[in-house]
């Protein structure tokens, strides 16, 4: 136990993740160094709180959007004129592509800032729930 | 935009790709039949499952959930959009799951899709355990003593249905199954309380409050029979299996046919379960559950699915069950015959689970170490390989190994033979409990009924 380090944000950032993917809407850990609570608020994005030895400045931390059900995988609406490019800066509400099953086009938003550095999977492409689909690099 | 390649609709009953609503060893079983017949697959997983091995082998394999069951195996939407993406033409529910479930049918067939397994209607007649006997003792099916009726609120007509069938009685939930909503009543004293508690607990678990009462037998045998039908009339049984070897109302060994039961006693039910399936309309494979006791049997649900078992029919009767269940779902003609059915030698099933071989306890974990038991008479239905994680979200079972001999005799040797071959470590299992179970005399004699293992755990304890 005493390996995970509660206070590092991509540990943070994992955990997160993990509860928005299960349908969590919260976490609270203990330990005698310190406590961590996370609270996953709908449309806000996670909360935080830790307590005991202070964040330590994340190196370069990243995020993965990841796909929220199976569909087909789009970086740009059919409607949009000028392509996206990459690398760009992003912020949490916007929306970096999307899934679409038939002619539903479900929007995916960042829900982080940052700059998104990368695509995980090939435009157009069938992708299951949960497959990484971009990769955003974390501004402090 | 991309071109979309999705399609929907199949036209008639054909379908040239299947999706498997299922996991484990079952969704590997029926990925093969469907190859032996030609057709593509589409493999759907959980996010627990995503390294499982039938993946790799289908033709499409697409995440379609979290792990938990509720939000993916079981998510009918989900199952139905990955159809639809995929192209699938046809949904294979295997067991458990929605396999059972009356509204996923009819949700695949309203998409366009084929259901393969019987009509909806079929599912949920045969899912209210009241409305099936109706329907089972309408067809000839010898059924449990106890009115077809569910049991009315008015405590006196209560008592005398329970003085008519005799002490004890049984108190069951229409909606349950699978051992759950039921309660034994030894004595008239304690018939009213019976009744409250059980009702509550129906409309708890079931949605319903709706009861029936049944003569409760003593010491019966598990027997049934695996039957087999088609669009078009046609619908023969493929011999029977003693699944009595069962730990809370879960069976643990299967074997094929059930040992020591003429065959004038048993022939007639047969072919009553046959002329029920034509009856009622009944397509696909099914199986019909009966208790055996004193020479008698009494009809208690039907499964309207393909069963964990059904491989030690395969291996007397020869047929590919799971073949057979899709091609009936195509509209193909049955092609067989009664007389064509026979049951060569003698088979026996074991469900390997992940659990601990003394509490029971499930085991999670790394298979470190497999090795799987070879030779003639021998088979194994997985999806494991070394290195695959057992995950705690499902059913523990892992692997079901299956043999067939001559004898019953020599089918029992085999067993404890592939029993002592298998090797897994990484996780606990129950073959430590299976081999001690194969040494047992009494079940070597054929003697036991539904009650024994819990007695012979209990001796085994105290020992």
């Amino acid at each position: 136990m005493s390996a995970i380090d509660f206070s590092d944000p991509a540990t943070i950032a994992f955990l997160t993740d993990a509860l928005t993917t299960a349908g969590v809407h919260g976490l609270e850990i203990s330990r005698p160094d310190g406590q961590l609570r996370i609270v996953v608020a709908g449309k806000d994005g996670a909360r935080l709180s830790s307590t005991g030895a202070p964040p330590r400045a994340p190196s370069s931390a990243t995020a993965v959007v990841k796909a929220p059900m199976a569909g087909r995988f789009y970086v740009e609406h059919p409607g949009s004129a000028t392509p996206q490019k990459l690398p760009r800066s992003v912020s949490d509400a916007d929306v970096v592509g999307f899934v679409g099953v038939g002619h539903v086009l479900l929007p995916l938003r960042a829900s982080r800032s940052g700059v998104l550095i990368r695509l995980l999977a090939e435009p157009g492409a069938l992708v299951g729930f949960g497959d990484p689909l971009f990769e955003i690099e974390l501004q402090p | 935009m991309p071109e979309m390649p999705e399609q929907s609709a199949t036209a008639g009953r054909r379908f040239d790709t299947v999706l498997i609503a299922n996991r484990g060893e079952i969704a590997a079983r029926i990925e093969r039949a469907c190859r032996e017949l030609g057709l593509k697959t589409v493999a759907i997983c959980s996010e627990a499952d995503r390294d499982a091995p039938y993946g790799s082998t289908a033709d499409s394999f697409l995440c379609i959930g979290p792990s938990s069951a509720a939000r993916s195996y079981l998510n009918q939407d989900a199952i139905l959009l990955a159809a639809r993406l995929t192209g699938a033409g046809a949904i294979h529910p295997g067991y458990g799951f929605l396999s059972e479930n009356a509204a996923f049918a009819d949700a695949v067939e309203k998409a366009g899709l084929i259901f393969i397994g019987p009509s909806a209607s079929s599912i949920a007649t045969m899912g209210d355990k009241i409305s099936a006997k109706r329907a089972m003792m309408a067809a000839g099916v010898p059924c449990v003593p106890g009115p077809d009726t569910s049991l009315p609120d008015d405590p006196t007509s209560v008592e005398r249905i329970a003085l008519e069938i005799g002490y004890p009685v049984i108190i069951k939930a229409a909606g349950g199954g699978g051992g759950r909503g039921m309660r034994v009543v030894p004595k008239s004293d304690q018939l009213h309380e019976a009744i409250a508690l059980t009702r509550e607990e129906a409309r708890k678990a079931f949605g319903s409050p709706s009861l029936y009462m049944e003569k409760f037998l003593q010491h019966p045998r598990h027997i049934e029979m695996q039957v087999v039908c088609d669009d078009h009339g046609n619908a023969v049984w493929l011999g029977h299996r003693d699944c009595s070897m069962q730990r809370r109302h879960q069976k643990v060994v299967e074997e094929a046919p059930a040992p020591g039961i003429a065959a004038d006693i048993i022939q007639p039910v047969g072919e009553a379960c046959v002329q029920a399936c034509l009856q009622i309309g009944y397509r696909g494979v099914g199986t019909f559950e009966f208790l055996y006791e004193d020479g008698a049997f009494y009809f208690i649900e039907m499964n309207t699915r393909l069963q964990v078992e059904h491989p030690v029919t395969e291996m007397t009767s020869g047929l590919d069950i799971v073949q057979a269940q899709i091609e009936a779902a195509q509209g193909h003609v049955l092609n067989l015959t009664q007389g064509d059915v026979t049951c060569k030698g003698h088979s026996f099933e074991c469900r390997i689970n992940a659990e601990d071989p003394d509490t029971f306890l499930p085991s999670a974990g790394v298979i470190t170490h497999l090795v799987l038991p070879q030779g003639p008479g021998i088979r194994v239905d997985t999806h494991i390989h070394t290195g695959y994680t057992v995950s705690p979200y499902y059913d523990s079972l892992i692997a079901k190994l299956i043999v067939h001999a001559p004898t019953r005799a020599e089918a029992m040797a085999r067993m404890c033979d592939a029993l002592a071959g298998t090797e897994i470590e990484g996780i606990a299992t129950n073959i430590p409990f299976l081999r001690s179970l194969f040494e047992d005399h009494a079940f070597a004699r054929g003697e036991t009924d539904i009650h024994y293992l819990e007695h012979w755990l209990k001796l085994r304890r105290a020992a």
